[in-house]
């Protein structure tokens, strides 16, 4: 199967055109989705961020600019109030790629009215100079591809996550990148995982990256450790922890692992990665969008619906009976593969193809849905 | 349709598809072995014997070990596996 993507001028590609509306203060969140609603197919998000002073401004700031450029994009309009911090994510956008960005600021305008009217305005021409962009033969190493699982099940180690493996492999052979991410869900396996490095170095990170983690809880009281696997786990199968964490890694397959990624931190060459992330589904998609991932698979075991504004995220069932009861948000079963009627191989290629047909254009459960959250996410609470 | 599912050829285990009576038998994918006891689907079966200290390989990796030695056919969980590191921690 052939792939196709937008090249862009910074020689990342994208597989989506689209216009986005993001808002740099949160009081222009609503004004977003007024934009969204009235014009012929922008997309908005909102967030929480009132730009105070915070010691997570520099992981916000990259969070807010690393999205807005994600290659998906044709073109990013920002809605600002007029200050200063605004600036700087602008001036940060500006460095990370070359999505057009414009700027509409109710302190120019001094109505929200007028700010909502301009931004209609603008994401309308925007959206149809996007058309003028054709689609061209695309490499596969075009594909940076997101790895994510949320709503997990006992299933979810032994179907959709070791498929998604399979695809990824897949992929990562052919010279695409791929990230794993959620520290909390390797706990336990990350020395196996590090012996899977591409050298010393990053096998010493993979560990690191875990430990600093758990430092981090333990010292919040918790026992992460000796906590897991849940009761519900052990119910459903599972016996270690090492045997549940290996369940949520199967999505990277068995390829090696190139580098160790900080959250929202954009890889520099192919490969496989691990990234440091919260385990909150939506705050990993965010960072994901933030390092310029331009596909995610999702797998689920009781049904997320969750999506992004700036990656189609296809979602797979990791079980029949779920599939079945949602269908409208999935875009591919591999309980198949538990009810004894499709192999690993099998399916696990059927997600292959997939993802390059998402890649060419077809659409995901997830953007029929109109399922775009967005989530910045912190380290510490607001400090004023 | 498959009874069990093999992740990976190095493994010692097969993951149960369905709900398992003692003395059903499986036979796919060059794995033949007849279960012992009830197992719940999706739980592990012994497909080779597993000596007591010996590790518990899925996914051809090492997802702990055998506290107890282990048949061909047999269910493999809590009450016969423990984690390598958790065991390490506890024995501190």
């Amino acid at each position: 199967m052939s792939l196709t993507g937008y090249k862009r001028g910074d020689g990342r590609w994208g597989f989506r055109n689209q216009v986005l509306i993001l808002p740099l203060h949160q009081i222009l969140s609503a004004a977003a989705r007024d934009i969204e609603n009235q014009s012929t197919g922008a997309v908005a998000v909102s967030h929480d961020w009132s730009q105070m002073v915070e010691k997570d401004q520099e992981r916000i700031i990259h969070l807010l600019a690393g999205n807005a450029t994600n290659p998906n994009l044709y073109a990013t309009i920002l809605l600002r109030l007029g200050t200063p911090i605004e600036d700087e994510v602008i001036a940060r956008a500006k460095s990370y790629g070359k999505t057009k960005l414009i700027q509409i600021s109710l302190s120019d305008l001094k109505s929200l009215e007028k700010l909502t009217q301009s931004g209609v305005d603008e994401a309308n021409k925007l959206l149809i100079q996007a058309k003028t962009e054709q689609r061209v033969a695309a490499p596969i190493s075009a594909i940076v591809l997101g790895l994510e699982c949320g709503g997990s099940d006992a299933y979810s180690g032994i179907t959709a996550n070791p498929a998604l493996g399979v695809a990824s492999d897949k992929l990562v052979e052919q010279g695409a990148t791929s990230i794993l991410g959620e520290t909390m869900e390797i706990l336990g396996a990350e020395h196996l995982l590090a012996r899977r490095a591409i050298t010393k170095e990053v096998g010493a990170q993979i560990i690191d990256v875990v430990a600093r983690y758990e430092a981090s809880i333990n010292y919040e009281g918790i026992d992460i450790r000796g906590a897991q696997p849940s009761r519900g786990n052990i119910e459903g199968g599972l016996s270690t922890l090492e045997e549940k964490s290996l369940g949520a890694a199967k999505k990277a397959g068995n390829a090696q692992f190139t580098g160790v990624l900080e959250y929202a931190i954009a890889p520099k060459k192919a490969g496989l990665y691990f990234m440091d992330t919260p385990g909150h589904d939506i705050e990993q998609l965010t960072g994901f969008g933030a390092a310029g991932v331009n596909i995610t698979v999702f797998t689920t075991g009781r049904g997320t619906p969750t999506g992004s504004a700036v990656m189609p995220t296809i979602k797979v069932a990791t079980n029949t009976e779920m599939a079945t009861a949602i269908p409208d948000i999935i875009d591919l079963n591999s309980g198949t593969i538990a009810d004894g009627t499709q192999t690993l191989e099998e399916n696990g290629e059927e997600l292959y193809n997939l993802i390059l047909d998402v890649a060419n254009g077809h659409l995901t459960r997830a953007e029929l849905g109109g399922h775009h959250e967005f989530n910045l996410s912190r380290l510490y609470g607001s400090s004023l | 349709m498959r009874k069990v599912l093999v992740l990976n050829p190095a493994d010692n285990i097969a993951i149960c598809l369905e709900d398992m009576d003692a003395g059903a038998v499986i036979d796919q994918d060059n794995l033949k072995l007849t279960i012992t006891q009830k197992i719940p689907r999706g739980h592990k079966v012994a497909s080779k014997a597993v000596k007591k200290g010996e590790g518990i390989i899925k996914y051809g990796e090492r997802m702990g070990h055998a506290t107890k030695d282990i048949t061909v056919g047999e269910h493999v969980h809590t009450h016969n596996v423990l984690g390598d590191r958790l065991s390490t921690e506890v024995s501190k």
